[in-house]
């Protein structure tokens, strides 16, 4: 709660006119989250790269290829989706970079990823609030996969 | 080795990449933040979001739920905010929420940032305003529904 009562007093009490002193907050805060994402990125950037070379996920792309190409990707993505929605977004992106997919299927890996992603994480906040949280996270889910179909249909209707 | 190396330079020149991205940002958000933010107090009223929940909202859209929690679940339990309120908030928020951040990450490896941020903004408003004007969350025991 006290990291809660201090963002409210920066938001209450905040100089507007104190531009120096909010450049470096700003500068600091983008430095550090930045920081934390390098330190899923680079680690996971890297497992990718050799469980690319050993030929596992051709293995996990052919399981998930049927459902995949309701969505309109390519079976191996399944794998950045899976590290979004259990992991973070950070995670899917080191998982998807190495994947080298086209403009589509990352808009539509991405649209997927932006409504669902760190569900444990994201979960647990939102149960804080008060409300039905077990539920949030099934809409966020189900729409998540319906607008990955939406888009492919979309998107090759006007391509 | 060598597989190391290579995965270890690309993925610290992508880490480069999201600093350039998200630097300006935070140091938008911080500007923003001082700010009252009065410029959009009406404009969400149709879907059943208004005054004082609008804080919530528009932390949650800009920065995030993971990072606007502190002040959403501050803002959701002094200010008078119901728990019908409180739900369409978190429903839209389900939706979009950190559609900068979110957006230009995934823009850096090169996502249609346009066909992101319209399509979510147009699901989150749909959905919430379907669920508000629906008779789920008439009952006094609203947003459990």
């Amino acid at each position: 709660m006290t990291g809660a009562a201090y963002s409210v007093i920066i938001y209450r009490h905040m100089q507007p006119d104190n531009y120096l002193a909010v450049l470096r907050r700003g500068f600091i805060n983008g430095v550090s989250i930045t920081f934390t994402m390098a330190k899923v990125i680079v680690p996971f950037y890297i497992v990718i790269e050799f469980i690319k070379k050993t030929g596992f996920i051709a293995v996990i792309s052919d399981f998930f290829k049927p459902f995949m190409e309701l969505i309109g990707l390519p079976g191996e993505a399944a794998l950045g989706l899976m590290a979004g929605y259990f992991i973070n977004l950070y995670a899917a992106i080191a998982v998807i970079a190495p994947l080298e997919l086209s403009t589509k299927d990352i808009t539509i890996a991405a649209l997927i990823l932006g409504i669902s992603h760190s569900l444990p994480l994201e979960t647990a906040v939102t149960k804080q609030t008060g409300v039905n949280a077990w539920l949030l996270m099934s809409v966020r889910v189900f729409f998540s996969l319906l607008s990955g179909v939406i888009l492919n249909v979309i998107w090759k209707l006007f391509s | 080795m060598e597989t190391v190396l290579v995965a270890l330079k690309d993925s610290l020149i992508l880490s480069a990449k999201l600093l350039f991205i998200i630097l300006p940002l935070s140091i938008f958000y911080e500007f923003l933040k001082g700010r009252d933010s009065k410029l959009a107090k009406r404009r969400f009223a149709f879907i059943g979001i208004s005054g004082s929940g609008l804080i919530s909202l528009v932390t949650g859209i800009i920065i995030g739920l993971t990072y606007g929690a502190g002040v959403i679940i501050h803002s959701l339990r002094t200010s008078n905010v119901g728990k019908k309120e409180a739900f369409l908030i978190l429903l839209f928020l389900s939706i979009c929420h950190a559609i900068i951040e979110d957006t230009l990450i995934f823009v850096v490896i090169g996502a249609n940032g346009f066909i992101l941020i319209a399509f979510r903004f147009a699901l989150a408003i749909i959905l919430t305003y379907a669920i508000y004007r629906s008779k789920i969350l008439k009952t006094p025991e609203g947003g459990d529904g």
